[in-house]
């Protein structure tokens, strides 16, 4: 079972730098943020996936709601500030 | 200066959220000792809460709820139950922070007093350091002038 985490962890960590693509050279800050947002959603899988893979996940569903809390915060504040530079 | 966003999807959302992350933050400063977290972690993640409730609700609305003074006596607060306990086990005759002298005072064996003064220690970390990351996203987000030194 150890190996199946692993490869979908392998996977997820090469989907990042695809999404890392959109973050650099995507056109507009809307795809940018969105990327961000998914890039973040991606690494709180990876940190779930690292918990089972040492039969901790109970320590690292803690990091990873924190993860995604500060996550949707950077989100909400990135979408504040457009408004208000409009 | 922040106002209070249109949108009433946001500013729901964040209302019931911020209750949940702070009772979030509180269970990772308690927790501290067994799981990751502890004091600054805790700390911080009732920071963001207070954050999240300033970039949805606007400044003044914050002011009402959390006004800057209160802020800035919490953060002294926390650095006063830090230096305190800190200060009591040296009276005590122990070193800075050597917990178990506590044991006399709170009439408990060493190791539980080792574990209460942490707690206190910890406590005392989070408060400073919620009130650090508001006080500065306050000063951040007004510039440097609130508006009530303009009057």
């Amino acid at each position: 079972m150890n190996e199946f985490f692993v490869v979908v962890g392998l996977g997820l960590c090469l989907l990042v730098f695809l999404v890392l693509y959109r973050v650099i050279f995507g056109p507009g800050v809307f795809n940018r943020i969105a990327a961000v947002s998914a890039i973040g959603t991606k690494s709180l899988i990876i940190l779930l996936i690292f918990g089972y893979i040492y039969n901790r996940v109970e320590m690292f569903i803690d990091i990873s709601m924190v993860y995604a809390l500060l996550n949707f915060i950077g989100c909400i504040a990135a979408a504040k500030y457009l408004e208000m530079e409009r | 200066m922040i106002i209070s966003s249109d949108d009433i999807i946001i500013k729901t959302i964040a209302r019931i959220f911020v209750p949940f992350i702070q009772l979030f933050a509180l269970y990772v400063i308690m927790h501290g000792h067994y799981s990751p977290g502890g004091g600054f972690q805790g700390g911080v993640i009732l920071g963001a809460s207070l954050v999240l409730l300033l970039i949805t609700h606007g400044y003044e609305e914050m002011r009402r709820r959390v006004p800057e003074g209160a802020v800035i006596l919490l953060g002294s607060l926390g650095l006063l139950i830090y230096s305190g306990i800190g200060l009591t086990c040296l009276l005590l005759g122990g070193n800075y922070l050597d917990y178990s002298q506590l044991s006399v005072i709170l009439h408990v064996d060493p190791a539980h007093a080792r574990a209460m003064g942490i707690l206190g220690i910890e406590l005392g970390v989070a408060f400073a350091v919620m009130a650090a990351v508001c006080s500065i996203f306050f000063d951040i987000s007004t510039g440097g002038i609130l508006p009530e030194d303009e009057k």
